[in-house]
Order: structure tokens, then C-alpha cells, then sequence
């Protein structure tokens, strides 16, 4: 008995002078883990609900590396002016940048590219858990990584169910349009649709209620809601020596479709940016719209929503050839990171970058309903916190899963939002019915042809061929004689 | 007698148009600021609600605090009300003299007041690039001193031109009795001449600090995190697709981005309607 003691003893007192040894040893690594304690990250953003979004993670970076995020907002109508002015001067006065990869063209030449910083730090940016074709539009340019997501921004589609579900609906429905009523799979489907809610109370109401929802602002949204069908009926911008190809078939067919409609969606529509239309659907104004993800937040949160539990969520409508479904979901840009090329701490700068995108903290952005920013990664699809937010999160997170393989890109060379925002004008000139369609179009395409020529033929054929190709790779090409089907 | 009461009669009906028109314009301009100042007061959950919340029955300064503790409220306040203020001096400093040479002594001939007044032609979006270059240059982007040197300098020429007028109006004799009771050049323009043209100065300084504070265009371009104002603190929240949840917010930074203005003028407002009637029939 004494023997067993006078082990214990000694054991207990080897223990005790190895954990004295070990001791600074196991605290040597976690300090070795904060190379970058103190360090200060200066970051920009365009608006307060990013800035909000980043507190989100904020005390965990701090905890996890010991790096404080010095947050400055720069508001969106002066965003790129203001960055790249500070850019060209050959300087910045921040580390991390926040931009909208529609602009990658004419940012990328500031920014650090990333695949040397992931080989130099081991950088964990678990690329696989994101869309290929996401990749291609909002982390790459010319071939290089520069970027990671921070706004999924893409299209989906989002429906009251007592719309589709009420007998009486669905009785009339059948009656005047020989098929039955279910959430729209075709534009075609979509427009009979939408003549056929409008102007009544189809909640069993005696409101008169509106037919779908949209945003068709001139300011890019128009441009967004028009190429949801171009695409769809075999459109591209340009040929490979770029000639525009928006007006062509697939351009005149969606915009003229999009110009007989309107009669069915709200009034002021015209001028609706994305909150209007997204506040309609949840106090049950309108069956049906194309939105931003995010929208699936608010129509899943009760103290604002009257759908919760009755909302339906599902891919874009899209046009039937030869037996198959062609659907084109617009990638609207989003926002991305990217680390500036002038940084004086680029590695702090490239570990908030890891820390920001990682699954773990970019879900609880991407969560959280008072940001908008939207989901990206294949793990927040797949999210079981996620998933069970809220009545119908599943069905939401899937449907944008579906969606990201069927996305397309916006124009991405040098002058892409030109392009994009002389085309919106058109459309919406269109839209107001002050000219045709056909004319609108021709207008643009004059108008993109003269964009061509100022910033240098030659050169904007070279980026075009690069996007064209990586279109190409995801199944986008040009097809005018699926218009006519 | 009856030709007298119906006489009243119009002139009453005519006074109650007159209010009932005054009454339905102010309604009509004011609704939208009512508008914000309520929501700036209301809780999130109010914002949608149908019928309207008009008046909020629990009103909350709570999306004021957070302006002030969660985002820079506080700072870009302080540097708004700082630059602004400091760019009025600057610009009344600055004007009164050379208004007062041009107007007594012909300084720079008779077309130099006009020559002074083609500054203001030239748009300021025209004027960002080369000036923001040259500020890079000089180190003067995010800088206090940056941003007054540049509005005191926009806004001289129009307070001058307006000064001129004003000291026109000044009878010489009254200056000139100062003189030969010995007061130099520059007392009887400090003691005679100002006290007889303060109208003007209140209009100039109202209208130097109200431009200044409501100044956007360089404020973003020029300024850093530390020195950005209100104007520019107002647009992060109101563009780029603002969201709903911080309506609260977003209002609240445009309160406090008119109410400066709103109690300058108001303050100053008995000079201003003076010396705007003055100075129209000046020139």
C-alpha cells in the first residue's frame, strides 16, 4: 500500500514538473497562432448594412487572430469614383475592398492576386464549396483569383401559395387557359399568369391585387429583368468580333414580352428598385416575383412578413426547346473582397479574408435577416441551422442552389456597367412605351458599338473573348432560333 | 352699408383662400420631412404597418443613440458642424474686404466682380478630378484644412458679388465723417461700415454654412474615415438599396442632417428676408 503511494507520489510529481515544462510550451503555440496581433485591417464598404454585417464576426476575428477591422463606408453613388481615384493615384488608404465584381475589369489591376498569398499562409478559402460558374464572374479575371464572395446576388423566383392553391383559382385558371395552375416553368407561363391575378382579390379578398411584381428602375434593374429572358431565348451580348447581338431575335422578343406585360404588374413599377416589389409580395399584394435571394429572409421573418409558411420559392421561368427547359438566372454582381495591391499589411489583410469567407462566419452573414446579403457557398445551402430558420428555408435554399448552376454573368470587360446602364436606359424607354422595342434596342446597340470603339476595338475584343469563352464553357452561346420556338 | 359688409365678406373669403392654399402648400413640403422625422422615432415593427403608423404612441430616440454609438453620427456631426462653421468665417473673413475694395476703390476694374462670379459657372463635377489630384499631391485629401480651404474658396466670389451690393448701399458721407474724425480705412469699415451691413453678412453666412454643410461631392471624394460629414454619413445610408432595417437609422441621419441648417436660418431669419429685399435691388 505504501509502494502504491509512494508511486502516486512520484508520478503525481513527474506530471506536475512536465506540465511546468510543457506549460509555456502549450502556450507558445497559441501565441505563435496571432502573428498578426494588433494589427489593423482597414476595410471599405459601400453602405451601413455592410459595415453592419461585419460586426457580425468582428469579435471573433478579434479572438481568433488578434486583428481589429477599421471599418469605413463610402455610399454606393460615390463608391467606384472615389476608390479608383485613390487607386490610379498609385495608393489606398485601405487593405480589404469591397467592390462589385461588374467592375472586376477595371479594378483587378489594384488588386493582389491570391492563389501566391493562399500557397504563402496556407490559406484555407475552401474554393471547392462554391459554384464554378460563381467563381468565374465574381472571383476571376483573366484567369487569376482575386476575389472572394461576400453578396450572392442572383435571381430567384418567389410566389404566394394561396395564389396557386385556392380551388376557385384553379378552376378559373383551367377554364381560360386549358392547363393548370402551378408556379410558373415557362415565361410564357409566367405572363398568363400574371394576366390572369391581376386586378383581383385572388387571396379570396375584395382587393384588387396585382399580377407579379418587378423592378424595372432604369438604373440597372431593368437591364436585369430583361436578360432574365434574353438569355433564356438563346441571346449573348456580342459576337466574337463583338458586334452587339442585343438586338436581335432573343433581345426584341423578351423586351417586347416584358413592354405587353406591364399593364399587370403594379403602377410606379417603372421606378420600383428591388424593396418595393419585396414588400408587396410579403404583405400579399402580389402572387408572384423575381427577386433577390434575400428576399427569402424577410418573407421568413413574421414580425414583417403575412406569408410566412405560405411562400413558394423556385427556379426562374425559362423557354422551352426541343423538350428542354433553357433557364437564365442573372447574376446581378453582388459584392466581393478583394486585398489592395498597395496594402502595407497584405497577410493580416489575406487571413481577414479567410476568417470573412470562411463557411463557419460568412454563414452567420448571410443568416442574419437585417443584412442582405445572400447566400453563396454550397454549405450554406446545405446548412441545417440555415435550413430550419424558417418555415420554407429549405425549399428556399434549394431552389438557389439550382439557381447557381443556371446563372449568367452581367457584361465583365474594361466598361461593363456602361455597357449594362445604356442598355437599361434603352429598355426602359422601352418600358415606357416612348419608343419600340426594336428601336430601343438598335438605339443600344448603336450606343454599345460607339462604348467599343472609345475604349479601344481591339482591346475589348481580346477581354470579350475571354468571357465569351468562359460563357461558353458554362452552356451560354447564341441562339436566335430559339426565339422563334 | 351693404356694398361695406359684402366688401368684408370677399376680403375674408380671399384671406381664408389665401390660408387654406398657404396650408395645403406647407402640407404638401412638409408631409415628407414629417414623414422622416416620425420614422426616426418609430420601432422597426412600425415602419410597414397598415394603416400607417402617423405618430408613433411609444416615440424612441433609440435609432439616434445607435447613430451615435454604433455608427460615426457623432464624428461626422462634429466635423460638419467644425468645417461648416469654420468656412463661413473663412468665407465672410475673406469677402467683406475685398468686397468693400472693389465697391469703394474700383478694385480690379469695373468687370472684376463679374470676372469673380465665373468661378461659380464651372460645375463642380468637372472641377473633382484635377483637384483631388492636386490635394493627393499636397497631401491635403482627409484633412480639415483641405476641406475649408476649398469651400471658403467656392463659396468668396458669390458672397462677394453679394457683399458689393450691400456696401454700395452705405451713404460715403457717413464713412467719410468717420474719417475726418479720425478713424483710419479699416474702423470706420469695422465700426461704421459693418453695423450698417449685417443683413448682408447674415445672408452670406447663412447661405455659406447652409451650402457647405449640404455639400456632398467633395465631402466624399476629399475626406477619410476621420473626416467625412453628415451629407456623406446621410447617402451611406440612404443609397445602394437601403434596406428596411435601418429605415430608423437612415432617418435619423437625415434629422440631423437638416436640422443645423433648419436652426441656422431660422436664427438668422429676420436678417434674411432684410437682406434679400436690400440686396435684390443692388447690383
Amino acid at each position: 500500500m505504501r509502494t502504491v503511494g509512494r508511486t502516486m507520489v512520484t508520478i503525481g510529481a513527474i506530471v506536475w514538473a512536465m506540465s511546468l515544462l510543457i506549460g509555456p510550451l502549450t502556450i507558445h503555440p497559441v501565441e505563435a497562432a496571432k502573428p498578426y496581433e494588433g494589427t489593423t485591417v482597414r476595410v471599405i464598404v459601400n453602405a451601413e448594412y455592410v459595415k453592419y454585417a461585419l460586426t457580425l464576426i468582428e469579435k471573433e476575428l478579434y479572438d481568433t487572430h488578434g486583428i481589429k477591422m477599421e471599418v469605413e463606408v463610402i455610399p454606393a453613388d460615390a463608391f467606384v469614383t472615389k476608390t479608383l481615384l485613390e487607386f490610379t493615384s498609385g495608393r489606398s488608404p485601405w487593405d480589404l475592398i469591397m467592390f462589385t465584381p461588374t467592375f472586376m475589369a477595371d479594378y483587378s489591376r489594384h488588386f493582389e492576386p491570391l492563389e501566391p498569398l493562399i500557397k504563402k499562409l496556407n490559406l484555407q478559402l475552401d474554393l471547392d464549396d462554391i459554384a464554378k460558374e460563381y467563381q468565374l464572374s465574381n472571383m476571376y479575371w483573366g484567369g487569376t483569383l482575386y476575389a472572394m464572395p461576400l453578396d450572392g446576388d442572383i435571381h430567384i423566383m418567389f410566389y404566394n401559395k394561396t395564389a396557386f392553391e385556392r380551388p376557385e383559382n384553379q378552376q378559373k385558371f383551367k377554364e381560360k387557359y386549358g392547363y393548370d395552375l402551378a408556379p410558373p416553368q415557362t415565361w410564357k407561363q409566367w405572363d398568363d399568369q400574371a394576366a390572369f391575378f391581376a386586378g383581383w382579390g385572388w387571396d379570396g379578398s375584395d382587393h384588387k391585387l396585382f399580377g407579379a411584381g418587378a423592378s424595372y428602375k432604369e438604373n440597372n434593374y431593368s437591364f436585369h429583368w430583361w436578360r432574365q429572358r434574353f438569355f433564356a431565348y438563346g441571346g449573348q451580348y456580342f459576337d466574337e468580333n463583338m458586334k452587339p447581338l442585343i438586338n436581335t431575335k432573343p433581345g426584341i422578343r423578351a423586351l417586347e414580352e416584358l413592354v405587353n406585360t406591364i399593364q399587370y404588374y403594379p403602377p410606379g413599377v417603372l421606378l420600383f428598385e428591388s424593396e418595393e416589389p419585396k414588400t408587396m409580395l410579403i404583405k400579399g399584394e402580389v402572387p408572384m416575383l423575381v427577386s433577390w435571394t434575400s428576399t427569402g429572409k424577410r418573407v421568413g421573418d413574421p414580425n414583417q412578413s403575412l406569408i410566412v409558411g405560405k411562400a413558394g420559392f423556385g427556379m426562374l421561368p425559362g423557354h422551352q426547346v426541343d423538350g428542354k427547359l433553357i433557364r437564365a438566372s442573372p447574376n446581378t454582381g453582388g459584392r466581393s473582397w478583394a486585398i489592395s495591391k498597395y496594402s502595407k499589411v497584405k497577410d493580416a489583410t489575406a487571413v481577414v479574408l479567410e476568417f470573412v469567407s470562411s463557411p463557419a462566419q460568412s454563414l452567420k452573414i448571410v443568416m442574419d435577416s437585417k443584412t442582405i446579403m445572400d447566400p453563396w457557398r454550397n454549405s450554406h445551402f446545405t446548412s441545417e441551422k440555415f435550413r430550419s430558420s424558417f418555415p420554407g428555408a429549405g425549399e428556399y435554399l434549394d431552389s438557389i442552389k439550382e439557381s447557381f448552376g443556371q446563372t449568367v454573368p452581367g457584361v465583365l470587360i474594361p466598361g461593363g456597367d456602361e455597357y449594362q446602364r445604356r442598355l437599361a436606359g434603352a429598355v426602359s424607354q422601352a418600358l415606357q412605351k416612348s419608343i419600340t422595342p426594336k428601336e430601343a434596342l438598335d438605339q443600344a446597340a448603336e450606343e454599345w458599338d460607339k462604348i467599343t470603339k472609345r475604349r479601344n476595338l481591339k482591346k475589348q475584343q481580346e477581354f470579350w473573348k475571354q468571357q465569351m469563352s468562359a460563357m461558353q464553357e458554362a452552356g451560354i452561346s447564341f441562339h436566335p432560333e430559339w426565339a422563334d420556338k | 352699408m351693404r356694398t361695406l359688409s359684402k366688401y368684408r365678406l370677399q376680403r375674408q373669403i380671399g384671406m381664408l383662400m389665401s390660408y387654406v392654399g398657404i396650408a395645403v402648400a406647407l402640407i404638401f413640403f412638409l408631409f415628407p420631412f414629417l414623414w422622416i422625422l416620425t420614422t426616426s422615432l418609430k420601432g422597426n415593427e412600425d415602419y410597414f404597418t397598415f394603416p400607417p403608423v402617423w405618430i408613433p404612441t411609444e416615440p424612441s430616440l433609440a435609432h439616434y443613440y445607435r447613430l451615435f454609438t454604433h455608427g460615426n453620427g457623432w464624428l461626422y456631426f462634429k466635423n460638419s458642424l467644425a468645417i461648416s462653421s469654420l468656412s463661413m468665417l473663412a468665407a465672410l473673413l475673406f469677402s467683406v474686404p475685398t468686397a468693400y475694395s472693389i465697391a469703394r476703390f474700383r478694385f480690379g476694374g469695373s468687370l472684376f466682380s463679374n470676372f469673380l462670379l465665373l468661378l461659380r459657372t464651372m460645375p463642380a463635377i468637372a472641377l473633382v478630378i484635377p483637384i483631388y489630384v492636386l490635394y493627393s499631391k499636397l497631401g491635403m485629401t482627409n484633412n480639415y484644412f483641405g476641406l475649408i480651404l476649398l469651400y471658403t474658396v467656392f463659396y468668396i466670389p458669390f458672397a462677394v458679388w453679394l457683399m458689393i451690393g450691400f456696401i454700395r448701399d452705405v451713404p460715403r458721407e457717413i464713412e467719410e465723417a468717420a474719417l475726418i474724425d479720425g478713424c483710419s480705412r479699416l474702423q470706420s469699415l469695422l465700426r461704421v461700415v459693418l453695423p450698417i451691413i449685417v443683413p448682408g453678412l447674415a445672408v452670406v453666412a447663412l447661405f455659406a454654412f447652409i451650402t457647405t454643410w449640404n455639400e456632398f461631392l467633395f465631402a466624399v471624394i476629399l475626406t477619410g474615415a476621420e473626416t467625412k460629414t453628415m451629407m456623406v454619413l446621410v447617402a451611406s445610408y440612404t443609397t445602394g438599396s437601403p434596406t428596411d432595417t435601418f429605415y430608423g437609422e437612415a432617418s435619423a441621419s437625415v434629422v440631423l442632417g437638416i436640422l443645423p441648417a433648419f436652426v441656422v436660418a431660422f436664427a438668422l431669419q429676420r436678417y434674411l428676408v432684410k437682406g434679400l429685399a436690400l440686396g435684390a435691388v443692388k447690383g
